[in-house]
């Protein structure tokens, strides 16, 4: 009888007579003297031995039934219901296209209990890693112990969520206990170190999730082989108005004090001067590194130019009155819901020991930061502090104040940020403040940023 | 080992050269001695700290050392350091509950804490902190509220290499920087390799193994197990680690294939070419006894009247068991007047799992039709019995001396 093993991301055919070969894909590898498969070829597999009626044992497939049923009452959205049927008619495998801010994962959950076998939860950054511990132990929690692998975890249970860049370590130890892949932000999936993922999963079913299937390098071409075609896509236009709330953006010009614009002066001609003198132009990370450079060996004027040019960005960053703006924006909005970005890390610990408000960032421990987030929800916390790193679609519940303290020139960054504070509410109206400091580099980036919203009702 | 971003190699006519430090260059040797005296003097103090203070050394000590790439030359040393560093937390209290203390007593007023005193008395930051230092008995809440951070880590030990030591290391973890991008190494064993090594490696770093015999030796051929439905560079950081083992043995060559920056590209190497290895070997090597009844065994056989018509060598010989992902590597070769071929496996002083491990291979070397011979010290601990039960086999057994007379008894036997 045909014996089907797991063996390092790979799926192993024994006890064949010498003269039988196993189903396709299965090759013959003369290096171990096996017959072997891709992992992800195991539903494939299967489906062929059992069409064809050849008696065999699966002794890979490592993962168990589960009862799930969310605890959290959710209502589906009518769209959020059509997703799901249109992914369960393709046989569970596919992608859901979802705006952000449409609710990507509710949808998930709703896989997750249906399938009702451990899954595996595939997601690019620590935010997102943490984000989804908290929504599938809300969910699941009663019935199962959410697992975690990466960021300085390793804990594998029967619903347990990872980073891309974990489960491509580890995907061939575990990759035989999961019954179904969820891919969030999908996209990122067939970069070429990602695909190897799903060859090592023998998960019969898939679900990615995104926004933005499209890969500028064209790699979605691959998107049907690794986790299915889009069975389901509803672009933001379809969502505006019904489902996503309306909001006031507000931009406040930050301009240094009489001190500070003195000393900005200052430095910033040494530093202008040097470049001119130099023949530089400072626009990319890289040219910022060709200047260190050059300034660094340079004799003359390289020493001064360089403090000058960090005594430069120390100013703008810090800029007093930003914080004491800040302040009052805090004290104003104590009664709502008030989340703030900041453009580092460095400054949401800075801000956090200044305000004593807690701060979320991607070294936040995963249940202190669900903890954070549901006082945040209760109001038992009035506003939090939170760094760049909470990207791609980042959950914030309730939240209807947000400020952002200069972040970076990106299009799509911009775009899910803004969709983050979206949250449909009865009645609400978010307000999106912008803090730039004026006469210096920032303004530039924020009229960028705003450039590339077109299509986004401001 | 570096991160990626460290990894510098050309590529010229195909072929990927990593870069490269002399140690007879003193400017290279200068920058390594201060980088490991920053680390030195940092001893007990923040990550953070020494941080800044290398992004401030390195802008210096960078353009000196190659103008274009001495930053990251001087990051990627400091990284090698880095792996000689310990951390330990700046304090024995819980920072979360110092935080998540102050966060709510914050959240709990009608406004948000006052940064400073006002007509108003309002509750001002201070005060919260004085009182949760009150609560807790602790001096500084507001250091330690994220006292937990990795920038907070205080520097604990730090185990100073020679900066020579540090400039080679730098070297191999050059090219294991470039084999992070290898689909397959090729490795051409001399002879006189030590191939048990070899396979230690190999088998501790979960590699799958094709094996040639040619005039000099042996080749193997190295990838991981889904690499035969296409080249993966999935194991390149397998086959990074794998380098250092084979280091500690010559003479070979090898060669790997390695998309470098887009392009196809083979990187080539040979024992001669100046490298040296940070591993100590398999963690437990035999100890030096085994060497001597070899070595006495050999003397024995030399002297010996008749040996039967056999010949011993000495050359190591592969035995592949690609079911076990690994081969053994016999002691000795023996060989007949008509050309019957034999083995001999003296076991070592092993730990109970290394002669679990080792007496498979030899029952699977017998399984395969070898001719295994296996002889076992009565010091081992373990009865001849119980031996050749477990190799399915016949056991020659001795007491200090392994005499010609009992191994050709044995080959007779059989």
């Amino acid at each position: 009888m045909i014996e089907l093993f797991y063996e390092s991301g790979t799926l192993i055919a024994s006890g064949l007579p010498e003269d039988v070969r196993p189903p396709e894909p299965f090759l013959w590898d003369s290096r171990t003297r096996q017959w072997r498969a891709p992992a992800s070829a195991y539903r494939e597999i299967s489906l062929s031995l059992r069409g064809s009626s050849t008696p065999y044992r699966d002794r890979a497939a490592a993962f168990e039934k589960l009862t799930l049923e969310s605890r959290v009452a959710m209502e589906p959205r009518p769209y959020q219901r059509d997703a799901l049927t249109a992914w369960r008619r393709a046989d569970l495998r596919g992608v859901v296209v979802l705006p952000t801010g449409a609710g990507k994962t509710a949808v998930a959950v709703r896989a997750i209990e249906r399938v009702g076998r451990s899954a595996l939860v595939v997601v690019p950054t620590l935010a997102l890693l943490k984000q989804w511990y908290s929504i599938l132990q809300d969910a699941f929690g009663d019935s199962v112990t959410v697992g975690l692998l990466g960021g300085g975890y390793h804990e594998i249970t029967p619903l347990t969520v990872t980073t891309y860049d974990s489960a491509y370590i580890h995907a061939e130890r575990y990759g035989a206990r999961f019954a179904l892949a969820v891919y969030d932000e999908v996209h990122h999936l067939p970069a070429p170190k990602n695909s190897v993922i799903s060859k090592m999963l023998i998960a019969p079913y898939s679900l990615g999730l995104t926004a933005t299937p499209e890969r500028p390098d064209g790699g979605h071409d691959l998107m049907p082989d690794l986790v299915g075609p889009v069975v389901y896509h509803l672009t933001p236009d379809d969502l505006a108005g019904t489902y996503l709330a309306p909001y006031d953006l507000v931009r406040i010009p930050v301009e240094l004090t009489a001190h500070e614009r003195h000393e900005y002066a200052e430095a910033d001609a040494i530093y202008r001067d040097f470049l001119k003198k130099h023949r530089l132009s400072v626009r990319s990370p890289e040219d910022w590194q060709r200047f260190i450079l050059v300034a660094a060996t340079s004799h003359s004027g390289g020493r001064e130019a360089l403090l000058a040019a960090r005594r430069r960005r120390e100013i703008q960053a810090g800029a007093m009155r930003k914080g004491a703006t800040l302040e009052n924006l805090l004290r104003q909005h104590w009664d709502d819901r008030c989340i703030v970005f900041t453009k580092s890390v460095e400054e949401v610990y800075a801000l956090s020991r200044r305000f004593l408000i807690p701060g979320i960032t991607f070294e936040t421990p995963a249940r202190e930061r669900k903890e954070i987030l549901d006082r945040f929800r209760e109001g038992r916390y009035r506003a939090i502090i939170a760094s760049d790193v909470l990207n791609e679609g980042v959950d914030v519940p309730d939240a209807n104040v947000a400020i952002i303290l200069a972040g970076s020139a990106s299009h799509r960054e911009y775009v899910q940020r803004l969709g983050r504070i979206l949250r449909p509410k009865e009645n609400k109206r978010a307000t999106l403040y912008e803090l730039v400091t004026t006469a210096t580099g920032e303004e530039f980036t924020a009229r960028r940023r705003r450039e590339s919203t077109r299509g986004i009702p401001v | 080992m570096l991160r990626s971003e460290h990894v510098m190699a050309r590529v010229s006519r195909g072929r990927v050269v990593p870069h490269r430090l002399q140690t007879s260059d003193q400017r290279v040797l200068d920058v390594a001695t201060e980088l490991c005296e920053l680390y030195a003097t940092h001893l007990g103090q923040p990550r953070a700290v020494l941080q800044n203070a290398l992004t401030e050394r390195e802008e210096e000590l960078g353009p000196h050392l190659d103008a274009r790439r001495g930053f990251r030359i001087v990051r990627a040393l400091a990284k090698l350091l880095e792996e000689r560093a310990d951390w330990q937390p700046p304090t024995a209290a819980d920072p979360y509950t110092i935080r998540t203390r102050l966060f709510e007593l914050a959240a709990a007023l009608p406004k948000p804490p006052a940064t400073e005193p006002g007509l108003l008395e309002a509750t001002t930051r201070d005060d919260l902190l004085s009182q949760v230092a009150s609560e807790t008995a602790l001096a500084d809440p507001e250091f330690i509220m994220f006292a937990d951070r990795q920038g907070a880590q205080v520097l604990s030990a730090f185990d100073r290499p020679e900066p020579e030591a540090l400039v080679l290391r730098y070297n191999v973890a050059q090219i294991q920087g470039v084999l992070y991008a290898a689909r397959e190494l090729v490795v051409d064993l001399g002879r006189d390799a030590d191939a048990r090594l070899v396979f230690h490696y190999v088998k501790l770093m979960g590699l799958v193994y094709r094996l040639e015999t040619t005039s000099r030796g042996y080749r193997l051929h190295l990838d991981g197990p889904l690499s035969i439905f296409g080249g993966t560079r999935k194991y390149g950081l397998r086959l990074a680690k794998f380098l250092p083992g084979l280091l500690l043995t010559t003479p070979w060559t090898l060669s790997a294939a390695v998309e470098w920056k887009g392009r196809d590209a083979t990187l080539e190497l040979d024992s001669e070419s100046g490298l040296h290895s940070h591993y100590l070997g398999p963690h437990e090597r035999e100890s030096q006894e085994p060497d001597e009844v070899r070595a006495a065994f050999v003397r024995a056989w030399e002297r010996a009247k008749d040996t039967g018509g056999w010949t011993l060598y000495t050359g190591a010989e592969i035995l592949p068991l690609p079911e076990l992902k690994t081969a053994l590597v016999p002691d000795f070769v023996l060989t007949s007047a008509d050309g019957e071929r034999a083995y001999l496996e003296i076991l070592g002083f092993w730990s109970e799992r290394s002669l679990i491990e080792r007496v498979a291979l030899v029952r699977d070397a017998r399984r395969r039709g070898h001719h295994v011979l296996l002889a076992a010290s009565e010091s081992l601990g373990a009865s001849k019995e119980t031996l050749s039960e477990a190799v399915r086999g016949e056991v020659v057994s001795f007491k200090n001396r392994l005499a010609s007379k009992a191994v050709l008894e044995a080959l007779d036997h059989a």
